[in-house]
């Protein structure tokens, strides 16, 4: 066959030297502490403008769950200048669209815009900064807003307590606050206090302890003269004490049951501790998943789903963080599998990885994979601001937007087997059953 | 043809001095808008029909390659024929195995789908000719398995089985069926039953007919030259042998009669998923549809639109509500969505119902439809970074008639809508005297108080449907038992409420004498009750004895019009279980606590006392409310309900004095007016 003789010719071109893509950027402070990241890309007339503040739900007082998100919620009610209720009219009328996220380690928030609008959206984000108008009635009509966010996102969804991770962290944490939800419970919402609000938001949301990224159609020194107008005013904060909690290792396997209203079809999933996002460790994490469950040909796909069939759907991901991740591992089952049997195979997936090198193959096949991800990671300018912002903020290296693609490139088949070892441990796991609950 | 296809001219920023000194207090002005020139694809056509459209972009090394099947919709004899044909394509071809083929794409690092008319690829630019190759074997020399096919199926079931509790799913699906009608293709929906009679042959054919080139369109995009581009494609797709899908009609849409809320039953939702719509006529190519895209923007297109403005922003009802308008050649529809928390169910149909109207009724601001058409052009210039959106424009002009002209255009006749086109537009396409109003949500919470909303001054009626999108009577729906209630605790409730063991200690017998009116008639009810459980009811009329029914314990018998009839043995089962007074002091085998259902709205747990006898105890309260009969008679169920209500106290117990029944439309009250306790009962009444 004609296939075989194409194979070897791509052979050839296997080299992995330089990537025409680079993202030019330059980034400094101001004397308030606030960090700028410019990159300039004028071939589509589109810009983004994004401020990160190094605040999330981990940073939230106890007994105060959902707070840093919900706080997300009451700076878009307005500013001293911006009427309450303006914010989203302002940029739609000026065409753009906006939005803003919270995890447990920081909080975005960005507006894209035809590049004309440039100013209008540096405007608006350093009203956020400086004055924003934290009132009761902003709190109450959020307070109602999240609640339903909540409902929708995870209460009503098929296996949501999985994919917001409320089903796994209590059981992963102990002491440190990952073990919390970024969305919180009802009950911390309802007794947060207007005040506690106004002391939230002066403690995190100062110019030091944000990044403030411009990306796309812009010229450099025009944006760095509004940038020192309309930001440099704005006066810098108490320097930021960043939580500090150790974790105990996980010693001994725990067992969980967790029930989920919305599904018909059990998820056995097996849930591993895992360092910081800036390991090198996590990097390689990153690839098992990739050699477990990306593409019909991964080792668990193929073998779960496609030849023995037992399940209806296998996933590997990580959950990168800033001081500890989570790495799952898990299927649903087909027919009457039962989850054992789920367990036993993916335990021997896993010996696999601790026993034997991946191929020469797998590990070119991985090189290619990660390759084309990296291509198609800065494909947008939205996406190239949110990442400068992340690089930035939470790996202190913002050129990890063009060096993360090395990293990938320098693991080893022996390390990929050194850290399966290390981290996929069967007494240092949560063995989680996710069922369905039954309330017909 | 241009050398460049996309060339887009921008002008800057004016650089200006004003940065010295701003002025917060004034929101910045947008400076000129940056001019756009949209660029058209390179096209070429292959004998068979095939048309081929390429945008040329080299700022990423990567190519993307979409085929697109624009055959007309068509109504499936069995629905999930086509989901299996998307299913099977990629699983081997004439020229490599199914494990072959994947290993080889994921080893490029590549992405290969397909649809049932439809296949897509992605790579790096270098390793995109071998990457086109694979998508055009998988899409064009497919060889369909047995024993894929059998893998296939079972996973189709298995995953249609799992969403059987999405609430959003069901929704959508009855949503669906109900604008189009189940026997069109919009509405039909895949079912297991549908997919259990699939059989490979079904797969063939479906693609055999419709998986052909005659109205076929394939785009490439990114970084590859349409010289090269065309010598792969005739290549990999010049020998894909030319066919026409067969003809087809489609059923009519027709709308509602009226307004009516659809309602289907999800026991595990904690949010109601709302679809407020009506089917409507409208093409691109229409006149209209520049308006209606602009009205539909200021009604619920974006955040800052009346519905989640109103139902978000205002109530806090929902994390979003929108809306939209389709414009499909075949058939489409306006629709309402929003997914909103149990209790506000009802108050957001009438909020949804409110701001439809107020499009239909209220001249919209002029500064606010000012700013929508500023949104269009926003995101019109914005969409323009991805350089797909020259080729979907391209593609959105040739399968929907369009004028040449009609994206340059575009954002001249978005700025052209006036405040009279958006009411005339809203009024024309909204219908709220056709609108169905799709619900799906939790019916123990949610369905009483749909039943009552009210809309322009009438009741919307509300019709259920089961989640196979069936038309059904209204079910009874119920909640979840609390942990730790079983049928002792609410017999114990029960005997608490009423004055507790010590007060109940002190009674033996009671009678009670009431009378009703019915028709002019006045009906006498006397019951005599036991602890030890006996109990005699006997019902007379100007005193006349109508019926007596006597049960002493261990048997029992009914006596109408000089007939006396004994119970049968399953009957005396039941009636020792319930007869007398206090029955509750006692749990027999063989009864359950089945649900909390409503009963006279008020929620009730129910216990079954045996196959036809129900009996109902208030949540709140702790007292009985009801006892109901279902009797079988030649065929045909029907279902008595006795009610207690106005417990009054007497000798330190509480006892109901009014009992009332159903009968047909009226309901009899009998009003106890002599209560006489531990007197008048002799063991010869039993007799």
């Amino acid at each position: 066959m004609t296939k075989n003789l194409f194979l070897s010719a791509f052979m050839l071109f296997f080299t992995f030297s330089g990537f025409a893509q680079k993202v030019e950027f330059t980034e400094y402070d101001l004397d308030n502490g606030l960090h700028v990241i410019l990159h300039e890309d004028n071939t589509a007339p589109v810009v983004t403008v994004g401020v990160m503040y190094h605040v999330g739900a981990k940073d939230e007082a106890k007994g105060r769950t959902g707070f840093a998100h919900f706080f997300e919620h009451l700076l878009f009610e307005g500013t001293e200048n911006i009427e309450r209720g303006e914010w989203f009219n302002i940029v739609a009328a000026n065409g753009g669209s906006n939005n803003a996220n919270t995890t447990q380690d920081r909080t975005y928030y960005y507006e894209t815009f035809p590049s004309n609008a440039l100013e209008l959206g540096l405007w608006m984000e350093s009203e956020r900064m400086l004055h924003p108008v934290i009132n009761q009635v902003g709190v109450d009509t959020q307070n109602e807003v999240v609640k339903e966010e909540k409902r929708s996102r995870i209460d009503n969804a098929p296996y949501g307590k999985v994919a917001y991770s409320t089903g796994i962290n209590p059981y992963m944490f102990d002491k440190h606050p990952y073990k919390n939800s970024v969305i919180g419970t009802m009950e911390d919402l309802d007794a947060a206090q207007l005040d506690e609000f106004k002391a939230f938001f002066d403690k995190y949301y100062n110019p030091n302890n944000a990044t403030l990224v411009v990306a796309g159609d812009i010229d450099v020194d025009e944006t760095k003269k509004m940038i020192k107008s309309y930001f440099g005013p704005i006066p810098s904060g108490e320097e930021v004490e960043r939580v500090d909690i150790k974790e105990d290792p996980i010693e001994e396997k725990i067992v969980a049951t967790e029930y989920d209203s919305n599904i018909q079809i059990p998820l056995k999933a097996l849930v591993y501790r895992t360092p910081s996002m800036k390991d090198r460790d996590a990097y390689v994490l990153d690839m098992i998943s990739t050699v477990l469950t990306d593409g019909k040909s991964s080792r668990m796909y193929k073998r779960m789903v496609d030849d023995e069939e037992i399940a209806l759907q296998v996933l590997a991901f990580a959950r990168s963080q800033e001081d500890y991740g989570t790495y799952v591992i898990g299927a649903l089952p087909l027919g009457d599998t039962s989850l054992e049997k789920l367990t036993e195979v993916m335990d021997e997936e896993i010996e696999k990885l601790q026993n034997e090198l991946i191929s020469e193959r797998e590990y070119q096949k991985l090189q290619n994979k990660f390759e084309n991800r990296f291509v198609n990671s800065n494909s947008s300018i939205q996406g190239i601001a949110g990442s400068l912002a992340t690089y930035n903020m939470l790996y202190n290296n913002t050129n990890l937007i063009n060096e993360e693609i090395e990293i990938y490139k320098s693991i080893t088949r022996e390390e990929i087997q050194e850290v399966a070892q290390k981290y996929l441990k069967e007494n240092k796991r949560l063995e989680l059953d996710y069922l369905p609950e039954s309330n017909e | 043809m241009k050398r460049n296809i996309i060339t887009l001219i921008v002008f800057c920023l004016v650089a200006t001095g004003m940065m010295a000194q701003i002025d917060r207090s004034e929101m910045p002005k947008p400076g000129p808008a940056p001019k756009i020139n949209i660029g058209e694809p390179k096209t070429f056509s292959l004998k068979n029909g095939l048309k081929v459209l390429v945008v040329e972009n080299d700022k990423l090394p990567r190519v993307t390659a979409s085929l697109i099947i624009d055959n007309k919709p068509y109504t499936e004899k069995k629905p999930g024929t086509s989901s299996m044909v998307s299913a099977l394509l990629g699983t081997g071809t004439e020229n490599i195995s199914k494990d072959e083929f994947n290993e080889e794409v994921d080893f490029l690092g590549a992405r290969i789908s397909f649809g049932s008319e439809s296949a897509s690829a992605s790579s790096l630019s270098k390793f995109f000719p071998r990457v086109i190759e694979l998508m055009a074997d998988g899409a064009l020399n497919p060889v369909f398995k047995q024993e894929e096919f059998d893998s296939e199926q079972k996973k189709l079931i298995e995953s249609l089985k799992s969403s059987q509790k999405d609430v959003g799913t069901i929704a959508s699906r009855l949503s669906s069926a109900l604008a189009y009608g189940s026997n069109h293709p919009y509405g039909q929906y895949t079912s297991v039953e549908t997919v259990e009679e699939i059989n490979l042959e079904d797969v063939e054919n479906a693609y055999r007919n419709y998986f052909v080139p005659e109205n076929a369109f394939l785009v490439i995009v990114g970084d590859i030259k349409k010289r090269q581009a065309k010598k792969l494609v005739k290549k990999h797709f010049g020998d894909w042998k030319k066919a026409t899908p067969p003809g087809t009609s489609l059923p009519d849409v027709k709308p509602a009669q009226y307004t009516q809320i659809d309602f289907v039953d999800m026991p595990n939702a904690v949010q109601s998923e709302i679809i407020a719509q009506n089917t409507v006529d409208l093409e691109m190519k229409d006149p209209d549809y520049f308006p209606v895209l602009v009205m539909n923007q200021i009604l619920g297109g974006s955040f800052g639109s009346y519905l989640n403005m109103n139902l978000r922003e205002d109530k806090g009802y929902t994390y979003g509500a929108r809306s939209s308008v389709g414009s499909s050649r075949y058939a489409s529809r306006f629709r309402a969505t929003v997914g909103v928390r149990n209790e506000v169910t009802d108050s957001s149909v009438v909020e949804i119902l409110k701001e439809v109207d107020r499009i239909r009724n209220e001249d919209v601001d002029p500064e606010k439809l000012e700013d929508t058409k500023k949104k269009f052009a926003g995101n019109f210039v914005m969409r323009l970074e991805q350089p797909s959106t020259v080729a979907s424009y391209a593609l959105n002009i040739e399968t929907n008639n369009l004028p040449e002209d009609f994206y340059e255009t575009y954002l001249e006749k978005i700025n052209a809508v006036s405040v009279e086109d958006v009411k005339r537009v809203a009024q024309k396409y909204l219908k709220t005297d056709k609108m169905q109003i799709v619900v799906a949500g939790k019916g123990a919470e949610v369905a009483e108080n749909l039943e009552n909303v009210e809309f322009n001054g009438k009741t919307i009626p509300v019709l259920y449907f089961n989640k196979e999108t069936e038309k059904i009577d209204k079910p009874v729906f119920s909640k979840k038992i609390p942990e730790g209630v079983t049928v002792e605790t609410v017999y114990d409730n029960y005997i608490k409420a009423i004055g507790g063991k010590s007060a109940t200690d002190k009674i033996n017998s009671a009678i009670m004498i009431g009378s009703a009116n019915i028709q002019g008639n006045v009906i006498t009810l006397t019951r005599k009750l036991t602890k030890d459980g006996k109990q005699i009811e006997e019902v007379a009329m100007q005193g006349n004895t109508m019926q007596k029914e006597v049960f002493n314990g261990d048997k029992g018998f009914v006596a109408a019009q000089g007939q006396k009839m004994e119970f049968t043995e399953e009957q005396n089962k039941a009636k020792v279980k319930t007869a007398g007074l206090f029955a509750e002091l006692k749990v027999p085998e063989g009864i359950e606590l089945t649900s909390i259902e409503k009963m006279n709205d008020e929620d009730a747990y129910v216990i079954q006392v045996s196959e036809n006898v129900r009996e109902f105890y208030s949540v709140e309260t702790g007292l009985k409310l009801a006892t109901e009969n279902t009797v079988e008679q030649m065929g045909q169920t029907s279902t008595t309900t006795i009610k207690y209500s106005d417990y009054e106290e007497k000798n330190g117990v509480m006892f109901p004095m009014t009992l009332s029944q159903d009968l047909g439309p009226q309901t009899i009250n009998i009003k106890i007016e002599e209560l006489k306790i531990n007197e008048g009962i002799s063991n010869s009444d039993f007799e």
